[in-house]
């Protein structure tokens, strides 16, 4: 009985999210078959993709203690300096200076942070305007297009997303249980006082982090760009909190220290069957907008009743 | 007092967390006008016990009586309106508002929908009062010494009309004129009625202030007893379940010259320190809070920036920036508050351990996870940290544990030096006495170790000598023939005339 009871626990408290998926797919099916067609399922696991790969980075920020707003923003700009570019250097190079621009406004944020000593929060806010701003600048406010240039949507055609997703996912995953960086960046996020008394630079693991997450956000922003072959100054509003909530819905705590990345793949999942069953459901489009608010409490809620559980004093296993 | 009632009877309370028992079928009780100290190392059971009382946790099995009825708290303010309040060792205070808000918080006085503020401050000062304690009831706690949050703690336990009060380690944070003044207090509280339960670990204390005396170990009830027939070594064979080894310092047979340091100073206030450490001694810091003993320490492990004509390990001139390189110069270091900015708590023993040598575990680029379990299993025989496995949370030792393996990675660096602040702040007298002993071991293979402490009896029981600091300079040093409580206090109270006294 106890044992049942511990096995449960164990495989709640691991795929609980996965289990929401399952539980939602199981309910949608049954009310509509459109949900179960190939080609939808592949739109859900395409939407849940681009949310999850900026998601990824924001789980590496989270677990270091931090998170950064300024991912929409990057996501709009490398969109928007890759596109713009490929006319001229062709998608490779459009795509390589897309991640580079992620990367070293990532490195801005983190530089920012550990230099200025300016929190987190208010620091990628502030590079939130800011780049939102560069970039209404670089495109003169006006739309970039790119004709002729299908090839761009490699990025966007078919399981791409996904594999990107899946790969990263892995990565990421990798780094944060195997590497050094990334005991490092669980380290920091833990306890910062005692990782720099351990002989941690918590600095460079900062920049490290940053930059990471910028050039997932601009991943990001070129699938979105690459699936309407545009990129403006608009593009990927909003990302930030979205990336923010499927990590924290996938079970990566806010208080740091911890990261799961398959968590973070499942909870965009979540959202993204949520929002498409919504949709199916023919459920007015300003409900969808609903949804990923209340999952986050939703998921808040859990963590913190659990945090504070005496018995998660108790947990084994790291 | 032994004629009435007893105001809280505890009966057989058990409780059982997955995999231990927690707390094994234990009696007690406390009568009115009494103080009762209850004992025991980290583990023992006490925090059980008292979460308990507290209605934090609910028993698996036995009763709780107050008043001669039987009760259960579903939750931490059933049992305060029952007439338990606890203070537990972290405070429960909100740093940003008043005492008085404090003390009345959710109970505010009111006018309407109004807080009556006039009325708030009167009932404040007049709990205060009555507690002789002199704090402004408007001034904003984060503003007061921990000493003073301390006994805002308590005026809050006293308005709700506490009939019993429960302390967990109330001094832990305290300094001797402190403590005093809050033994006087726990005495009148019980002389107007009151029933205290104190949770210490300061035997000296507890000698001090206790009508009885009861000791947990492993969970169960091994002794209550009167004062008057107690003394320091039974209570602590009785906490340990066994007589604790010598208690003076072993003979240190200092070897080769380690380190060199002279003319160091630190951040404009720690000035003229100059000192030579060899390999199998320990050198002791000594001082007063705010001396400069401990940011000596912290200079050279490189967290402050300090200036120094020569700092020299095993010959060679000694350039550090940072923790990084410290630890690179094969220093280890133990800073003073373990949970502050020693533990990683979402981290596992053995990261914890091997956080700051990770790459020399490296393997291509990942870590070798073999090498990390096998050096993580060494260092926990070694030291004898007792936890289910090196993969379990750091946050679920005990303290003493915990500080051990703080310990270990102090040392996993192959350290020369050891650079120890408060070696033992918060950990009980069992862990206490194994961690002087790994001292003692590690002395003796030669380690060179410098400490600072402020517990003088640790000083003496380590340091074969001692440099003692007041205001930012290093007042005289002590061999071990002149090393005692008086000496190292009159240094530590030598004041420059413009005098900071603490």
């Amino acid at each position: 009985m106890s044992t049942l009871r511990r096995l449960w626990q164990t495989i709640w408290e691991s795929y609980r999210v996965g289990l929401f998926v399952i539980a939602v797919a199981i309910v949608l099916t049954l009310l509509t078959p459109r949900f179960m067609q190939a080609e939808n399922l592949m739109n859900v696991l395409t939407n849940a993709s681009v949310t999850a790969i900026v998601g990824l980075g924001m789980t590496l920020a989270i677990a270091s203690g931090n998170f950064d707003l300024s991912v929409g923003s990057i996501a709009a700009f490398a969109g928007s300096i890759s596109m713009s570019l490929v006319p001229s250097i062709g998608i490779a190079g459009g795509v390589a200076a897309g991640l580079l621009t992620g990367a070293i406004v990532g490195l801005i944020n983190g530089l920012i942070i550990t230099e200025l000593r300016v929190p987190a929060f208010i620091a990628t806010l502030g590079m939130l305007t800011i780049v939102r701003g560069l970039t209404l600048i670089y495109t003169s406010g006006h739309d970039i297009y790119l004709y002729g240039q299908t090839g761009y949507k490699i990025l966007s055609a078919g399981a791409m997303p996904l594999v990107l997703a899946l790969v990263l996912a892995a990565l990421l995953g990798f780094v944060v249980k195997y590497t050094r960086f990334g005991r490092h960046v669980l380290a920091v996020g833990s306890n910062s006082a005692a990782a720099t008394r351990s002989g941690v630079r918590t600095s460079r693991v900062l920049w490290g982090v940053f930059a990471i997450v910028g050039t997932t956000a601009a991943l990001s922003g070129m699938i979105i760009s690459a699936q309407v072959l545009t990129a403006n100054g608009r593009l990927a509003t909003g990302l930030e909190l979205s990336a923010i909530a499927v990590a924290v819905i996938g079970g990566t705590p806010l208080s740091g220290g911890k990261a799961t990345m398959i968590g973070t793949l499942l909870g965009a999942l979540l959202v993204s069957t949520i929002n498409n069953g919504l949709n199916l459901l023919n459920v007015q489009i300003f409900f969808q907008e609903l949804t990923t608010g209340v999952l986050l409490l939703i998921a808040v809620a859990f963590s913190i009743r659990r945090g504070y559980h005496p018995r998660a004093l108790l947990r084994r296993q790291a | 007092m032994s004629s009435s009632p007893p105001l809280l009877e505890v009966q057989g309370l058990s409780r059982r967390f997955p995999g231990v028992l927690a707390l094994d079928h234990v009696d007690f009780d406390v009568f009115p006008g009494e103080v009762h100290a209850l004992v025991g190392e980290n583990g023992a059971g006490k925090s059980t016990l008292i979460n308990m009382l507290a209605g934090v946790i609910q028993p698996s099995g036995g009763t709780i009586k107050l008043d001669g009825q039987a009760v259960r708290f579903a939750n931490p303010s059933s049992a305060q309106h029952a007439g338990i309040s606890v203070i537990f060792q972290e405070f429960n205070l909100l740093p940003q508002l008043s005492v008085a808000e404090n003390i009345f918080i959710n109970r505010e006085p009111k006018r309407g929908p109004i807080i009556d503020w006039p009325t708030m401050y009167r009932r404040a000062s007049d709990v205060l009062d009555m507690l002789k304690i002199e704090i402004d009831p408007r001034a904003v706690v984060q503003s007061l010494s921990v000493a003073q949050q301390q006994l805002v703690e308590i005026a809050r336990a006293l308005s709700f009309k506490a009939k019993v009060i429960v302390m967990d380690e109330p001094t832990a944070a305290l300094n001797d004129r402190e403590v005093d003044r809050l033994l006087e207090i726990v005495r009148s509280l019980a002389d107007g009625g009151v029933g205290v339960i104190y949770v210490s670990h300061r035997l000296a204390e507890v000698l001090t202030v206790a009508d009885r005396i009861s000791v947990l170990r492993d969970g169960r009830h091994v002794l209550t007893a009167a004062r008057r027939e107690l003394d320091e070594p039974k209570i602590v064979s009785a906490m340990v379940g066994r007589e604790l080894l010598h208690v003076a310092c072993p003979p240190r047979t200092p070897g080769e010259l380690r380190l060199v340091v002279r003319d160091l100073s630190v951040e404009d206030y720690v000035k003229d320190v100059s000192f030579e450490l060899h390999g199998g001694e320990v050198l002791g810091l000594a001082g007063l809070m705010g001396s400069g003993s401990t940011d000596v320490v912290e200079a050279l492990f490189g967290l402050r920036s300090m200036q120094a004509a020569e700092i020299k390990l095993n010959g060679e001139a000694l350039a550090i920036d940072g923790p990084r390189s410290a630890i690179r110069s094969s220093l280890g270091y133990v800073p003073e508050d373990r949970k502050r900015s020693g533990i990683l708590p979402d981290l596992s023993v053995k990261h914890n351990i091997s956080m700051g040598i990770v790459e020399r575990l490296r393997q291509v680029v990942w870590v070798n996870e073999r090498e990390d379990q096998k050096l993580a299993e060494q260092y926990q025989s070694r030291l004898n940290i007792r936890c289910r496995s090196v993969n379990q949370y750091i946050s679920g030792l005990s303290g003493g544990n915990q500080q051990k393996v703080v310990l270990a990675r102090a040392l996993a660096g192959n350290s020369q030096v050891l650079l120890l602040a408060e070696p033992t702040r918060g950990v009980d007298v069992g862990a206490k006495a194994e961690i002087y002993h790994l001292i003692d071991e590690l002395v003796a293979q030669g380690m060179a170790v410098l400490m600072q402490t402020s517990e003088l009896p640790e000083l003496i029981r380590l340091a074969n000598r001692c440099l003692v600091f007041a205001d930012g300079k290093p007042q005289g040093e002590l061999a071990k023939d002149d090393l005692n409580q008086e000496r190292v206090m009159a240094l530590a109270t030598r004041f420059d005339v413009k005098g900071k006294a603490a």
